[in-house]
Parts: structure tokens; C-alpha cells; sequence
């Protein structure tokens, strides 16, 4: 559904990804880890538009999106829930949750019914922000914002979701409320690409993993290969 | 000097600070969605309103001319976009001021080229005799102005909270790297804005006109203010540039009655300086909450 090629991105004249390859299969999750600044969240944003590529190949769903705008790249069906969350902070919760599907909705009037199937999925995901739609996004928890983060990403209903450090800055129960969800986002059979730096929760609910070093793939395995891999071990799940 | 006289200097001035309310509110649209403005919205207000004269010249009606002029204004305000401010803006400089004070001078001289320079009437249907309300005399054409502005801005903000197309356009400046992710092309949301922002500063044309006459310079003063006003009230404060806007026409309305015309001008400058000395986001400015 997602394959990455060769990928080389970067700020400026410094290089970060030299030469990333991956590919995350239908219905599968996919877990990318490494150590800070080995350019995980660079090859997100190189995936979703965010920062165009200086070369390589991203191939969403048999197209090529490469060097194409972020809104179109969400249009032709990936979500990205960003690093640091960036929920709409001024926007009330629906409003948040309704521009997850803004491109597939109507721009003026009858957006809020076509979306309401969409909305009711998520909030019975998670029942917490059904309680708070009209509060400014920017006054929940991290955990919250968190939460409505992954359920913007869900409203385009797309064909791979990105999701980057879902867990950065939250406290230890609910990293794993949040990996929680990311399990039942997998029973799903939505098709994710996790970033994340608890390598070992990761793994856990992964399909296939790949470990990052210095802008490329160091590794690649299931997780079972990767946790007998003993430079992964001493590395990341020491 | 009886307190009628003051109340009248107050409610007329009001009124017509209602126009660099409106100007103003051209201003934070833009800003909201890119962060920056444009320098030559004077000549928007100015170049529509001779177009708009031209049409009623031609003879459309002035309640058709209306819409005519606000879509006048709002592709001049494309223009102005897509010549000046979005090369600009692709490049991560602030060349979009200059290039939009030199789209204005172009406007500007494209305007005393085509209609001269010499000030004109701009008629209109609407009253200009007094009626009495509560003490102080006000003319029908002045209630026009406060409907016209209170309506436009109305509308704006009702389509900014009621629309997809609106809450896109809040996205957008909330956060435009994340509006991006969401599908929404934060190129074509700055062209919608710039784009309303036209239409409102055509709209203060029309409804300034009828007062003030119609000339190349019409726009050099109000413009003035309404930096003022924008600046003073805040550029993300939305209705706090109407309360600014008429404070601010009810402080020269005064100015210019017990100072003389001559300091008519003064009270927006020394707010405009206060302003910045003191409370440079605004005294309406936004402390936006944001939990990390």
C-alpha cells in the first residue's frame, strides 16, 4: 500500500535521510524506531508532503506522490497525525474531528451529517472526547489531544495512516491507553506506520519493524527477528 | 459646548470609525491566514469605488452595483495576492510589503490615468437628512455605513464558523502545516482571504463615498487609521476592531470640533503610538491557550 524507495530528504544543505527504503503492506501496522535524530520523523514528513523529497520514490496505493503538495498527498488518501500532536487549538473538538474529513466532505452546508457515521465511530473510540466537542482543542490534556489527533486521522477514513511519537510527553498510563488504541486500530485493518521511540511497546503490537540509523534502514525484521537481533537489543531494547 | 453637542461629535464620529473598523477587518483576514497584509488596501477601497461609480455611470442600479463592486474588489485583492504576496510568501521573505505598497502605486496611478484626479460625487439612494434618535441627530446614509459594515462582517464570521470551507479557513491559521495534512491547500485558503479582504475593502468604498466623494487620495487617510485601529485593537482580536474602530472616529469627531480641524488627524496617531509602547499584540490581542 505504501512503499518508500531511496528516499533522500533534508533541511537546507544538510542531508538527513540518505537512501531510505520501506514498505508497509496492506491491513499491516509497521513500526519505524531508531534514536533521536536518526530522521524517523523526517522520513514522515517526506512521506506526507510536509518536506519534498531531493530524491527517491514514495508509491501510495501504485501512485507516485513524491514532490506533490501535503493536501494533495491527504486527498489521494494518507493521514498523518504529526509529531506533537498540532490539533487546531482555537477549533472546538467536532470542528477538529469534521476537518479530518475535509476531503471528502461537502465545503458548505450538510457536512456535519454526511460526517456524523465518521464521528460516532470515533467518539465511541473515544468516549472521553464525546463529552467535551465543543471545548477548544487547545484546553485538553496531551493524552486528549492525543487522542483526537489519531481521530482526525481516522475521519478521512485513509487508505495509510501515519502516526508520529503518539506517545511524546504523556504520562505512563496513558502511553498505554494509547497503544491500546493502536492495537484496536490494527483489529481494525487499518494500514499504520508508527513511529515511535518506546521501541519495545513497538514492537509489541507491530507487524514488521525497521530500525533507523543515521538516515537509513539499519535493520528490518519481524519483531521476533528483531528482539534475537543483539545490536537492536544493546541499542534500543536493552 | 452642551453635552448634545458632544453626544452628537460622538455618534457621528462613531459611525464613520466604522469604516476603519472595516478596513481593518481586511487586514486581520489576511493576516489569519498568512501573516501578512496588505499595504496597499488602500487603493483597493479607492479603485473599487470608481469602478463602482463607473457602473452606476453606466447605469446599474445601485443596489446591483453593490455586488458588482464587492467582486471587483475581491479580484483585485487576487490580484494583489498572486502578483505580489504569494512570490513573497513562497520564498519565506518579507518582500510581500513592498511589492504590495508597489501593486497600490500601481493601482494608484492606474486610477488618476483612467479617471483623473479630480474628486467626484458619488451619488446614492440613500437619505442624507437627519432623523432624531434618542437626542442626537444621525443621517440615514450614516446608519447605512454601521448596517453595511456590521452586515459584511457579520456574514464573514458566520462563514468562517458555520462552513467547511470556513473552519478550514480557522485551520489554516491556527496551524498551517497540520490544515496541509487535513487536505486543505493553505495556498488557495491565503487566496480566499486575500479575496474577502478585497471585497470588504471594496465594500468600505461604496458605503465611505456617498460621505467623502470620490478621488484618488480618498483612501490615503483612512487607510492611516485603520492601521491604527488594526494595530491598537489587535490583528487576530476579530470584533475588537469595530469597538476600537469607533472610539477611535468619536476621539477625532471631538478632536476636530474643540481643537479644530486641524488635529483631526492627532488622536489616531497617538494611539497608534500608545499602542505600540505599551501593549504591542493589541489591547484585544488573543492570549491563546495551549496545553503541550
Amino acid at each position: 500500500m505504501l512503499q518508500v524507495e531511496d528516499l533522500h530528504a533534508g533541511y537546507g544543505a544538510s542531508e538527513v535521510l540518505t537512501g531510505t527504503t520501506l514498505t508497509v503492506k496492506q491491513g499491516t501496522l509497521v513500526a519505524l524506531i531508531g534514536a533521536n535524530g536518526a530522521g524517523k520523523t523526517t522520513t514522515m514528513r517526506a512521506i506526507s508532503g510536509g518536506l519534498k523529497p531531493s530524491s527517491g520514490k514514495v508509491v501510495l496505493d501504485g501512485q507516485e506522490v513524491q514532490g506533490l503538495d501535503a493536501s494533495r498527498i491527504a486527498r489521494l488518501g494518507l493521514a498523518h497525525s504529526p509529531e506533537g500532536r498540532k490539533v487546531f487549538g482555537p477549533l472546538s473538538v467536532e470542528d477538529n474531528l469534521l476537518l479530518g474529513a475535509y476531503s471528502r466532505l461537502p465545503r458548505f452546508f450538510g457536512f456535519q451529517a454526511k460526517a456524523q457515521a465518521d464521528l460516532d465511530r470515533v467518539y465511541e473510540l473515544f468516549p472521553k472526547l464525546r463529552d467535551r466537542t465543543k471545548q477548544a482543542a487547545g484546553t485538553l490534556s496531551g493524552g486528549e489531544q492525543q487522542m483526537l489527533a489519531i481521530g482526525r486521522a481516522l475521519m478521512a477514513r485513509p487508505k495509510v495512516m501515519l502516526l508520529d511519537e503518539p506517545s511524546m510527553g504523556l504520562a505512563p498510563v496513558i502511553v498505554q491507553e494509547v497503544f491500546r488504541t493502536i492495537r484496536r486500530l490494527k483489529e481494525e485493518g487499518i494500514t499504520l506506520l508508527l513511529v515511535e521511540q518506546f521501541a519495545k511497546s513497538a514492537l509489541e503490537v507491530a507487524d514488521y519493524a525497521y530500525v533507523m540509523e543515521r538516515g537509513r534502514i539499519a535493520v528490518e525484521g519481524t519483531p521476533a527477528e528483531l528482539s534475537r537481533n543483539e545490536r537492536v537489543i544493546a541499542a534500543y531494547l536493552g | 459646548m452642551n453635552a448634545s453637542i458632544i453626544g452628537q461629535m460622538t455618534v457621528s464620529g462613531a459611525l464613520m470609525g466604522l469604516v476603519y473598523a472595516l478596513i481593518a477587518y481586511g487586514f486581520q483576514l489576511t493576516y489569519a491566514t498568512s501573516k501578512s497584509i496588505n499595504f496597499g488596501q488602500g487603493e483597493l477601497v479607492m479603485v473599487s469605488a470608481f469602478f463602482s461609480l463607473t457602473l452606476m455611470n453606466l447605469g446599474v442600479p445601485y443596489w446591483l452595483m453593490i455586488p458588482g463592486g464587492l467582486l471587483f474588489g475581491a479580484l483585485l485583492g487576487l490580484i494583489v495576492e498572486r502578483a505580489g504576496v504569494r512570490l513573497a510568501l513562497e520564498q519565506k521573505s518579507e518582500g510581500w510589503i513592498l511589492l504590495s505598497i508597489i501593486i497600490g502605486l500601481f493601482f494608484f496611478s492606474a486610477a488618476e490615468n483612467i479617471w483623473g484626479r479630480d474628486d467626484r460625487p458619488f451619488p446614492t439612494p440613500i437619505s442624507a437628512d437627519p432623523i432624531h434618535v434618542l437626542g442626537v441627530d444621525v443621517t440615514r446614509l450614516e446608519l447605512s455605513v454601521a448596517v453595511g459594515v456590521l452586515a459584511i462582517m457579520g456574514l464573514v464570521e458566520l462563514f468562517k464558523r458555520r462552513t467547511l470551507l470556513g473552519k478550514a479557513f480557522e485551520a489554516v491559521s491556527a496551524d498551517r502545516d497540520a490544515a496541509e495534512l487535513m487536505g486543505i491547500s493553505a495556498t488557495r485558503t491565503v487566496m480566499l482571504s486575500y479575496g474577502l479582504s478585497g471585497a470588504v475593502a471594496a465594500l468600505a468604498g461604496i458605503l465611505v463615498s456617498p460621505i467623502t466623494t470620490v478621488g484618488p487620495t480618498m483612501a490615503s487617510a483612512l487607510i492611516l487609521k485603520a492601521f491604527a485601529v488594526a494595530v491598537v485593537a489587535g490583528l487576530d482580536s476579530g470584533f475588537g476592531v469595530v469597538l476600537v474602530g469607533m472610539f477611535l472616529g468619536a476621539l477625532e469627531s471631538l478632536a476636530s470640533f474643540y481643537l479644530g480641524s486641524g488635529w483631526r488627524e492627532a488622536p489616531g496617531l497617538v494611539l497608534l503610538i500608545l499602542a505600540l509602547a505599551m501593549r504591542p499584540t493589541g489591547v484585544f490581542g488573543k492570549a491563546t491557550i495551549r496545553k503541550v
